[in-house]
């Protein structure tokens, strides 16, 4: 789910203090979110303690070279401690564990901060600063926010930000900055594709849980899925036929497109290649079955050489090893 | 700690979504080597709820040397059970405890590809949870070459008690395989295995599933959704798939081949040394007559013992866990090669051909 409205890129405000050897930028950036960092979140966000509105914790990720890119990829819970007047952020925690992090995973560094709230008060603006502070921030990069509302019983709305300070004298600033939104996508791992997809599975019962697929289960929803997206599509044309809906002129190029991918190929040439792929496949599984059948045998027999059940190889066995002792 | 009503044997394991992601980011982030986890969760009336997880870090080795890539993988295997390891470990616990997180351990998971987990480690591994951690805990293997291709291979494994107590006694002798009645079917039971997800989990799925209305052009048409059907499951290259698999069972059966030649030396040296016994036993006996109508004292007949020594035997685990991947391989082969056979009749009867 890309998040599809349209944004102003302000230009970031430059870091105040200059600093040599990296380029400040201020050109427009872009968040990625990871999955597993939202589910993350989400498991995060169900095991705040009761008393709890919002928690907090610390984004990981990987940042492009020139700054214009986040992605989001791993998170941490950190513990806190909001009331009227104050909040507590446990700092230890959040440096212990961001070290235990980096260690499993040395390619990920910090780029900020979630919050289970959507809103931002002063306490967000107090540890939007901490976390984009120079020295143990992400200084000179723009620390990234990111609010999740978990709202039960209503939508989950995702907004990413930055910030820039505000504030007439550096006291001031300290405690008050601006949230830019910035844009941010959702986007998976090309290996996290099969897992969503059994997740995904489980959107729809009632106890939400899936069983794992076998390889053969897997082909029959793949190809359900595809008679069920043919389907709509010919309801669709259809539709558009009897003049029903409306025509896109969009989607028309597209299914033109679609369709004029499907390959023309020589009948015998096909029937060919057929034969010989399957009868390798064919050979390959009866191999591999005549090799599991020996395997088999062969532990049976190891094991049952000397086996007791057999009356004479026992007798005979006995006799051959207990030998040289009887003889004693 | 929470006592434990239920005694009886884990039934099945029930995985988070949560940790299935991680789980496939970790191990395909580290592709082809072999990684491994933490699992965290709780048992609840036999089943294994795993509802967190964490990489290990990997031990340093020496020399990122790519020739040695056998010494590489076997250094994501010791993981579970390094001294530095335990450090991290704890320390990791009680930080996510902190955060309510369920801080008991469940097990550990590794990363495999097609199947190629069955190992001496792996086993050492599983034993070290089991007898050391925790009785109730499983070994999740993620398939990370095989997710690929199809459906997510995410399986949870634990030892038998027959292996256990084979393994406690530390030999695996033709003896002690019978006196356990051990095959190579019965060292690993395997665990049906469930994916779980949260309410909250479930309003996000569904809500990704659902976009707002977009501006239809032909830019947005073109661009793949998050939760779009996944049709991997429907490709067609299986010469590739089936080479490696081919490699990777040829190599078994070498590794058997070997085994049971030891197996043979073993034989045929203990044979040996037990005609050489009963030679000078028949000698000895034979002098001994010879003493006892000279009314000479006897001479000892159990001499033997120490003059002549036994060849060791060679333990059967390694021939084991080979039977058991051979297996694994065959049978990883056959299902592939049945959704293959489909896959390619259908393809076979659907193309349009033109005439030549």
């Amino acid at each position: 789910m890309a998040d599809n409205g349209s944004y102003l890129h302000l230009a970031r405000p430059l870091p105040t203090v200059p600093i040599p050897h990296v380029h400040a930028t201020t050109a427009p950036l872009n968040v990625t979110i990871h999955t597993q960092a939202l589910f993350s979140i989400l498991d995060h966000s169900l095991r705040r303690n009761l008393d709890q509105e919002r928690v907090i914790g610390t984004l990981l990720g990987v940042r492009s070279d020139d700054g214009t890119e986040v992605e989001i990829r791993n998170c941490f819970g950190v513990g806190h401690n909001e009331s009227q007047e104050q909040v507590e952020v446990d700092m230890d925690y959040h440096k212990a564990m961001l070290a235990l992090h980096l260690k499993a995973n040395p390619r990920e560094v910090l780029v900020g901060w979630y919050a289970t709230s959507p809103e931002l008060n002063t306490f967000s603006a107090l540890i939007q600063n901490f976390y984009a502070s120079n020295g143990e921030g992400t200084f000179p990069h723009p620390a990234v926010h990111l609010t999740i509302s978990t709202e039960p019983g209503q939508d989950i709305s995702i907004k990413t930000y930055i910030s820039s300070a505000v504030g007439v004298n550096p006291e001031r600033m300290a405690d008050n900055c601006l949230f830019v939104p910035v844009p941010h996508e959702i986007r998976y791992a090309e290996a996290e594709k099969s897992g969503l997809e059994l997740i995904a599975g489980a959107k729809n019962t009632e106890s939400r849980t899936a069983p794992v697929m076998t390889d053969i289960g897997a082909l029959e929803k793949a190809v359900e899925d595809v008679l069920g997206m043919l389907e709509r599509v010919s309801t669709y044309v259809n539709s558009v036929l009897k003049d029903e809906t409306p025509a896109s002129a969009a989607i028309g190029k597209f299914l033109l497109n679609t369709l004029s991918l499907a390959p023309k190929v020589n009948a015998t040439e096909v029937e060919r290649m057929f034969n010989s792929h399957i009868q390798d496949v064919l050979m390959v599984s009866y191999l591999a079955n005549t090799i599991r059948t020996q395997i088999d045998l062969s532990g049976k027999l190891a094991t049952y050489n000397f086996g007791p059940k057999d009356p004479i190889l026992a007798a005979a066995a006995a006799a051959a090893t207990t030998a040289p002792v009887a003889s004693k | 700690m929470a006592e434990k009503t239920y005694a009886g044997p884990i039934k099945s394991v029930r995985v988070d979504a949560l940790v299935v992601l991680k789980i496939c980011k970790h191990a395909s982030s580290a592709h082809p080597q072999t990684v491994t986890g933490q699992l965290l969760g709780m048992d609840v009336d036999g089943e294994l709820q795993i509802t967190n997880s964490f990489p290990f870090p990997t031990v340093d080795t020496p020399a990122q040397d790519d020739k040695h890539d056998k010494e590489n993988a076997s250094s994501g295997n010791v993981a579970p059970r390094s001294k530095v390891n335990a450090y991290y470990q704890q320390e990791m616990v009680r930080c996510l405890r902190d955060m309510n997180v369920d801080a008991s351990s469940a097990g550990w998971y590794q990363s495999a590809s097609l199947g190629n987990f069955l190992n001496a480690s792996f086993i050492e591994n599983q034993y070290h949870y089991q007898s050391q951690h925790n009785e109730r805990t499983v070994a999740l293997v993620h398939d990370t070459a095989r997710s690929t291709a199809g459906a997510l291979s995410l399986r949870a494994f634990r030892l038998t008690p027959a292996f256990m107590a084979a393994q406690k006694e530390g030999k695996f002798t033709i003896e002690s395989l019978q006196k356990h009645n051990l095959t190579y079917k019965d060292m690993l039971v395997e665990l049906p295995l469930t994916i779980y997800n949260s309410h909250l989990l479930t309003s996000l799925l569904h809500q990704l599933d659902s976009p707002t209305p977009a501006p239809l052009n032909a830019l947005s048409l073109s661009q793949p959704m998050p939760l779009a059907p996944n049709f991997d499951a429907l490709d067609l290259s299986i010469d590739q798939y089936l080479e490696k698999n081919c490699d990777l069972l040829l190599e078994s059966i070498e590794t058997h081949y070997s085994e049971v030649n030891n197996q043979q030396y073993y034989q045929r040296q203990l044979a040996r040394e037990q005609t050489k016994i009963a030679g000078w036993q028949a000698k000895r006996k034979s002098e001994n007559a010879l003493r006892a109508s000279a009314k000479q004292p006897l001479l000892p007949e159990d001499e033997w013992q120490r003059l002549f020594k036994l060849p060791q035997e060679p333990s059967r685990l390694e021939t084991l866990l080979n039977s058991r991947q051979i297996e694994q391989y065959s049978k990883q082969i056959d299902g592939f090669t049945a959704s293959v056979s489909a896959k390619m009749f259908a393809v076979n009867q659907g193309l349009p051909r033109t005439e030549l």
